[in-house]
């Protein structure tokens, strides 16, 4: 605490232990300084939120209207087909142009209300007057980083909630579940931890480069480096189970459940338990599921069950979790280094 | 031509005497002087760009012809050269394919603000735009060059891209006019990346300020992308490829114009 500027006080022998946190003060601050995005941001997701809402009643209204033909008359029926082709051609591309949206919201997020938050006070010099107050600068940094990540962390999760809600009716028709990678990111927890870890990548690289829109291009790298990242390592998390079965795995979805479990590798077994040959597993693998197959072989599948999906997001929400706070420690640690 | 701030002399010489021809191997230094962190960013992107897709793109051609010689089709060797293309390949594929669809935005959101209202917020105009050259034909040289700087490689980068997804058009149900590969290939994917550093450019004179600006051109630009895909491609008077790719890049190119002639407007009606 030795950059507090209080004013010296003669006569004491130890110094004082700093004031308390003028919180009410700082949440001003914070407002006074980032209403753009603090008002943007809000602004922003209510609008797309309305959108949301009213294009995903009329796409819940369409699937309930599929999933309605295909429990009682099949596909066969003239009226089913062209219920599936409407929903398919007119639903389904809407739908999917908000999806990519909302896998680079966080980004967009983080990076605007994340790079300038200190790279600004010190591109146009206004850190001489903000880091020099009583509260001192690392108490106001912690503060704003605080606020503007308790924000951007509430509203992106409702907005991934609405989002989940609005993308639930094609799941089934375009062969998704809840752990395909664009689905896993965009909902649950991992959805405001991607858009935290960005607001931290932000921040970091803000008050490293000490310039806004430097820090704000190397954030979309970096954050698209975190994201492949978790991509990749996302089949290591440990909550995969293995199976071996005696017919062929049998991939089976519903209307009502949709979805294939997340099959990470599959083996055959011969009698005796030993590697069967390639052109004997090949058959067995490719085979239409449920097939039967030649007695004594064993086909094996490391599987992650759909019922998996909450450990998955508290494991990945997690290490983004730490990651974020060992960004916002070491931005914490440069405003302290950086010489005023 | 009245905002010249030339030299007294100058005035001197009559109305006769036009403006001097714009020092373009000058303005070019300038340019490259002010913009040279983007102009690097861009360049090294795309060289990485291009050899990644390269050695995608060889791979997947390379599986998919192996692919289509196999026989028999029903057999397990081919099925499993099958499940491997319409997976692995297919989802490399996708992922280059979105990369390119989000590049031309996200660049021209860094390259088209700052152009105007990086001067602006840094008060270097009251220096650049004192110059012999006057204020709009700077603006409108370094509009010129950074333009092309970004519209060259976008075209390179759709011709790419084109060949590495051609294999996935004969499996995956798509044709030229699907409305991604429509948006990627042959003259629209430049047009966007021309419209959307055009839109940067305008809505910095316009905002003056850089990241309001950055962010207000995201926004726009989704919002026309997202209007021509569900609304206007549906009444264009033309149904095939080759009539519907000018067509758009057409129009493109005069909204592009359109944004430039309301830039350099707006550099021109700004007191200084």
């Amino acid at each position: 605490m030795s950059v507090l500027t209080l004013p010296a006080q003669p006569g004491q022998q130890t110094a004082p232990p700093p004031p308390p946190v003028p919180w009410r003060r700082m949440v001003w601050v914070t407002w006074r300084q980032h209403r753009a995005t603090l008002i943007s941001v809000p602004a922003v997701l209510a609008a797309v939120a309305v959108f949301l809402v009213i294009f995903g009643l009329k796409a819940h209204h369409d699937y309930a209207a599929l999933v309605h033909c295909s429990l009682n008359q099949g596909q066969q029926t003239q009226a089913c087909a062209q219920a599936f082709r409407t929903f398919n051609s007119s639903d389904w591309p809407l739908a999917n142009t908000c999806s990519i949206l909302m896998q680079l919201a966080p980004v967009l997020i983080g990076a605007f209300a994340g790079a300038p938050l200190l790279a600004r006070e010190l591109e146009t010099g206004t850190f001489r007057f903000a880091w020099t107050q009583g509260v001192g600068r690392e108490r106001l940094a912690i503060a704003k980083l605080a606020l503007l990540a308790v924000t951007l962390v509430v509203l992106a999760g409702a907005f991934g909630e609405l989002f989940s809600w609005f993308f639930q009716p094609f799941l089934w028709t375009e062969e998704m579940n809840r752990l395909t990678e664009t689905v896993f990111d965009t909902s649950g927890i991992v959805f405001p931890a991607f858009t935290l870890v960005a607001f931290a990548i932000g921040a970091f690289l803000g008050m490293l480069f000490r310039r806004v829109i430097p820090a704000l291009a190397a954030t979309l790298g970096v954050y698209l480096a975190v994201r492949l990242v978790a991509w990749g390592v996302r089949k290591y998390y440990p909550v995969a189970v293995v199976t071996g079965n005696t017919k062929i795995f049998s991939q089976f979805q519903t209307p009502r459940v949709p979805g294939y479990p997340w099959i990470l590798s599959s083996w055959v077994t011969g009698p005796g338990g030993q590697a069967a040959s390639p052109s004997v597993a090949n058959q067995i693998l490719n085979g239409p599921p449920g097939g039967s197959i030649p007695p004594g072989y064993t086909e094996w599948n490391r599987w992650i069950p759909l019922s998996h999906y909450w450990p998955m997001q508290f494991i990945e929400a997690g290490w983004l979790l730490v990651l974020s706070i060992a960004l916002f420690a070491a931005t914490v640690s440069l405003v302290r280094r950086r010489a005023a | 031509m009245t905002v010249f701030a030339g030299v007294a002399s100058r005035a001197a010489q009559g109305a006769a005497a036009g403006p001097r021809p714009v020092p373009w191997p000058g303005m070019l230094w300038v340019t490259w002087r002010q913009h040279r962190g983007l102009l690097i960013t861009v360049a090294v992107g795309f060289c990485v760009a291009v050899a990644g897709m390269l050695v995608t793109g060889l791979r997947i051609h390379h599986d998919y012809a192996l692919l289509s010689t196999c026989h028999p089709a029903a057999s397990a060797a081919c099925q499993g050269l099958s499940n491997f293309f319409t997976s692995t390949d297919w989802h490399e594929g996708q992922f280059v394919h979105v990369a390119v669809q989000a590049a031309p935005v996200l660049v021209a959101m860094f390259a088209g603000p700052p152009v105007v209202a990086r001067e602006l917020e840094a008060r270097t105009f009251r220096f650049a735009w004192t110059q012999g050259i006057g204020r709009v034909r700077w603006t409108a040289a370094k509009l010129a060059l950074l333009g092309s700087a970004l519209v060259l490689p976008a075209f390179v980068i759709s011709q790419l891209l084109t060949w590495l997804y051609a294999p996935f058009l004969r499996t995956q149900g798509l044709t030229d006019l699907t409305p991604t590969v429509f948006d990627t290939s042959g003259l629209c994917y430049a047009a966007w990346t021309l419209v959307a550093f055009c839109l940067g450019a305008f809505l910095g004179a316009l905002v003056r300020r850089t990241l309001a600006a950055m962010a207000v051109t995201l926004g726009s630009y989704i919002g026309l992308a997202a209007l021509t895909w569900f609304y206007l491609r549906n009444h264009y008077p033309v149904k095939t490829y080759w009539p519907m790719q000018l067509f758009e890049a057409g129009w493109l190119l005069i909204l592009s114009a359109a944004l430039v002639g309301g830039t350099l407007w707006l550099v021109r009606r700004y007191a200084a």
